[in-house]
């Protein structure tokens, strides 16, 4: 079977990576940007499960609020992604031995997954109310979404 | 006493060395101290939206506002009860941090710019409430409140790289 480790080793060792490495702020600011992309991810995700859940802004039709919500939701998966490449990109095969990374790269893929094929187009349809087939979409999107930091605090406290 | 001493005396306590000496009790209350930014700093992020003039324009200001409240003041309990612990562990490594004097000083002025905000031109909202863009002084807090909060985070992050 094909291994994956050179993956892992080449990762580790690009220019990217070392430069990084080598500096002694690079690491702290770019997780400070990925912390404030999770406020921001799981903040906006959090109102529309509220809303989605008849609590708050009921007089907003739920596409109404995901459609206000959606470029915030959007930029800061993007700067999430961004800063977590680069964060991997500085210790790839401390990753690697890492248990919590593996299952927050699990958490990742699922929650992506069914964000972009399940839960946005659920939350499409929605009007005044959402029926429960749409409040247990938000419901499994807030949990994988949790998940994901969760275990990506795991990284550094459990290993 | 000297707030030093006090600090000492508090880490000292039963609770404070059972968190710090414990495998699962810190890190669990640290990382919901991080989750619960989303409920905290992630819903007060939609109201300073709404307050700047960029989110939800077309709906009252106090509704965006006031629906999102509970909520949030519920986000800021929890951060306020975990970050009450984690300092009673690390008392005295948090009194000899700059990170940790600045985030004390910075969730003050947050404060203060909130409750400026609810008691000077909030109480005025019936006159602005559907504009799309809220007076100077309205965007001015929300302004305030999200360059605080974003320092307040960065304390609090590059805090813990210092312990």
């Amino acid at each position: 079977m094909l291994s994956i480790i050179p993956f892992f080793q080449w990762c580790d060792n690009t220019r990217i990576s070392l430069a990084i490495r080598d500096s002694r702020i690079a690491f702290p600011i770019i997780e400070n940007f990925h912390l404030f992309a999770l406020t921001v991810l799981l903040g906006s995700l959090v109102v529309l499960t509220l809303r989605q859940f008849g609590l708050v802004y009921k007089t907003q039709p739920i596409s109404e609020v995901a459609h206000a919500l959606r470029p915030w939701n959007r930029w800061s998966l993007a700067v999430m992604l961004v800063s977590g490449i680069l964060l991997f990109l500085s210790e790839a095969m401390k990753c690697y031995g890492n248990t919590s990374f593996r299952v927050k790269m699990l958490f990742l893929f699922a929650a992506l997954l069914f964000q972009f094929t399940i839960y946005n187009r659920t939350v499409a349809t929605e009007d005044n109310s959402a029926p429960i087939g749409g409040k247990i979409a938000a419901a499994v999107a807030l949990c994988l979404w949790f998940g994901v930091g969760l275990a990506g605090r795991g990284i550094g406290f459990l290993g | 006493m000297s707030i030093l001493s006090t600090c000492q005396w508090l880490q000292d306590t039963y609770i404070g060395t059972s968190i710090r000496e414990s495998i699962w009790v810190f890190p669990i209350i640290e990382t919901i101290h991080v989750l619960a930014l989303s409920i905290s700093v992630g819903l007060l992020l939609v109201s300073d939206l709404r307050l700047m003039g960029y989110i939800m324009k077309r709906r009252p200001v106090s509704e965006v506002y006031e629906q999102i409240k509970p909520w949030m003041f519920t986000g800021f309990a929890i951060m306020t009860v975990t970050g009450v612990f984690l300092f009673w562990c690390q008392a005295v490594k948090a009194y000899n941090s700059i990170f940790f004097k600045t985030k004390v000083v910075l969730l003050v002025l947050a404060a203060i710019n909130a409750i400026a905000f609810e008691r000077g031109i909030y109480r005025k909202v019936d006159k602005w409430d559907n504009a799309l863009v809220p007076p100077m002084e309205a965007r001015v807090a929300g302004w305030a409140s999200l360059i605080m909060w974003a320092a307040i985070i960065t304390c609090g992050r590059t805090m813990a790289y210092t312990f």
